[in-house]
């Protein structure tokens, strides 16, 4: 019998994917489905924000940012 | 398929009930504009084919008509119509499915086409003594300031040098705050996210978000969405540069009007005067969406103060080496400009910056789009550039369609936005479960020829789509 499912289809690269999956090991309030490929995960609606923010804040603080100058 | 459905008026109609379509329609100008703007060229062909005939059409005879290859338009058309509800599912005599055109939509765009009509749906002339009509190039004129004027005030151009300054009516800001482009911190406009996203679209968009918008706010100050509804879309099938009578229309109407001159959407010489005329931005609502290509989109991105300018005036040129130069004095288009790329110098007719990670940065956290400033760049590039691409991919026989932009650029301006947005959300539904692949793949194909399927795997028997209902109904009718 098939079923539908609400959420979010995410869509990203590896490393990313990687990164929510640890995410929800913690307390597995994120993930409704992990579609076993390496880029796409559905999620619950309700965290898409909160996990943006995470994420968003994780990755400015651990990837190296070249110098930034705005001179010619 | 040249006429694509505008997406946002065609999203916010879809939400609305089906008693509102049916009020909707009574009017033939309703019927007429909804025909002309939101279907695809088949979904026409099938309303045409459609609208006389007595008795419903068996599904079968109108799946003939399109060829197999094609499959995929004709699911679209139809999920088209019957989104809008215009086609019903209905069963002939001998119980066999069929298509047919509802009541009121039928009876009102027959009306329209045939002028058989008695409602005033359309306006009445107004007869203007001579010599005192309004031009069209003064309804350009107008309509260019007043809308400059509102996209002025949602940026803030007041510090940026001397303007006219165009006096906006409470009941604009009101909208614009109502609408969450605008928020007012410490008595300061500051222009929101959704501002951002707003003020970088091309103009006929833009008169429908705020048209929707005054829908939506009028329903909260207790006017009836469906009056507020059809008057748009009367006002959208009048002709430029004729004057309406005002006696025929009732109060509401005559209040949205005082309001939609302040946008200038239409113009009337004084909130007492007994007629008014629409412009450019009313009329060019529901006509093909051709509205690219209209004088007012090419005044309001050419350099102020030359209304005279036609259309296709570009004025910015970028090299390959990320510099910008842009021929323009009006503080609107510099403010713009100036939302991602980081500006240098300032002469009188030529701003200079550069677009950097740090200004394109800048931006994506503002939550302007990677697109949006690419699709605003190419939008008013410069003429020269045009001509130096066309001589360039003539030579280049690759088949790469000619992008306006140094690809390099448009390149770099999308790895600097996926810096930042590292994954990309889609809200939906995931079907799942199924016992055979037989069972699977029916649904799947279906979602993909109605364009709602955004993954899938073979192999776990799941697919997402980005709605449900016409998918769960597929199944059910497969039991």
């Amino acid at each position: 019998m098939p079923r539908a499912v609400r959420g979010v289809l995410i869509e990203c690269d590896p490393s990313v994917k990687a990164i929510i999956l640890k995410y929800d090991q913690e307390r597995h309030d994120y993930i409704v489905e992990d579609l076993d490929d390496d880029r796409h995960l559905v999620i619950k609606e309700s965290q898409l924000a909160n996990l943006k923010a995470r994420l968003t804040k994780e990755l400015d603080d651990k990837v190296m940012q070249p110098d930034e100058s705005e001179s010619e | 398929m040249a006429a694509a459905p505008s997406s946002r008026p065609f999203e916010y109609l879809e939400s609305l009930p089906g008693t509102v379509f049916f009020k909707l329609y009574q009017q033939p100008s309703t019927a007429l504009a909804i025909f002309r703007r939101m279907l695809p060229d088949l979904a026409k062909c099938f309303v045409m084919a459609l609208l006389y005939l007595k008795q419903p059409l068996p599904a079968a005879d109108l799946e003939v008509w399109v060829q197999s290859e094609s499959l995929k338009e004709r699911d679209n058309a139809l999920s088209i119509l019957g989104r809008l509800h215009i086609l019903s599912n209905t069963v002939t005599a001998d119980n066999v499915r069929a298509y047919m055109v509802t009541d009121p939509f039928a009876t009102s765009l027959r009306n329209a086409l045939t002028g058989a009509d008695q409602t005033q749906s359309f306006g009445v002339l107004s007869h203007v003594p001579s010599g005192s009509e309004v031009s069209i190039a003064g309804l350009d004129e107008y309509a260019r300031r007043q809308w400059e004027g509102v996209l002025g005030y949602m940026v803030g151009t007041g510090g940026l040098g001397t303007q006219r300054e165009v006096t906006l009516s409470k009941g604009v800001k009101e909208l614009l705050q109502a609408g969450h482009l605008v928020e007012i911190r410490d008595r300061r406009v500051e222009i929101t996210q959704d501002g951002f996203a707003f003020v970088l679209q091309d103009v006929s968009t833009q008169v429908w978000h705020i048209l929707i918008l005054y829908v939506e706010s009028a329903t909260a100050i207790g006017m009836d969405s469906v009056e507020v509804l059809s008057f748009v879309f009367l006002l959208s099938s009048l002709e430029l540069g004729k004057s309406y009578e005002k006696n025929h229309l009732t109060s509401k109407q005559l209040r949205m009007l005082t309001d939609l001159a302040d946008f200038g959407i239409v113009y009337q010489e004084s909130p007492d005067a007994p007629r008014f005329y629409p412009t450019r931005l009313a009329t060019t609502l529901t006509s093909d969406s051709s509205a690219l290509s209209n004088p007012i989109l090419g005044a309001l991105s050419g350099p102020t103060g030359d209304p005279s300018s036609k259309a296709g005036t570009g004025f910015i040129i970028i090299e390959t080496n990320y510099r910008v130069y842009a021929y323009t004095s009006s503080p609107l288009q510099i403010s713009l400009i100036a939302l991602f790329t980081t500006l240098k110098y300032r002469f009188p007719n030529l701003i200079t910056g550069k677009i950097t990670r740090q200004s394109v940065r800048r931006a994506v956290e503002m939550g302007i789009t990677a697109d949006q400033i690419i699709s605003y760049l190419s939008t008013h590039a410069h003429p020269q550039m045009r001509k130096h691409n066309v001589s360039r991919s003539t030579s280049n026989q690759a088949g790469i369609p000619p992008s306006v932009l140094p690809p390099t650029v448009v390149d770099q301006i999308r790895l600097w936005q996926l810096e930042r947005d590292r994954l990309k959300a889609t809200s939906g539904f995931l079907f799942k479960d199924f016992v055979s692949l037989a069972e699977y793949e029916a649904p799947c194909r279906y979602a993909e020829e109605i364009g709602v399927l955004a993954w899938k795997s073979d192999q776990k028997r799941m697919f997402f789509v980005t709605r449900h209902e016409q998918v769960a109904a597929f199944l059910r009718s497969r039991k």
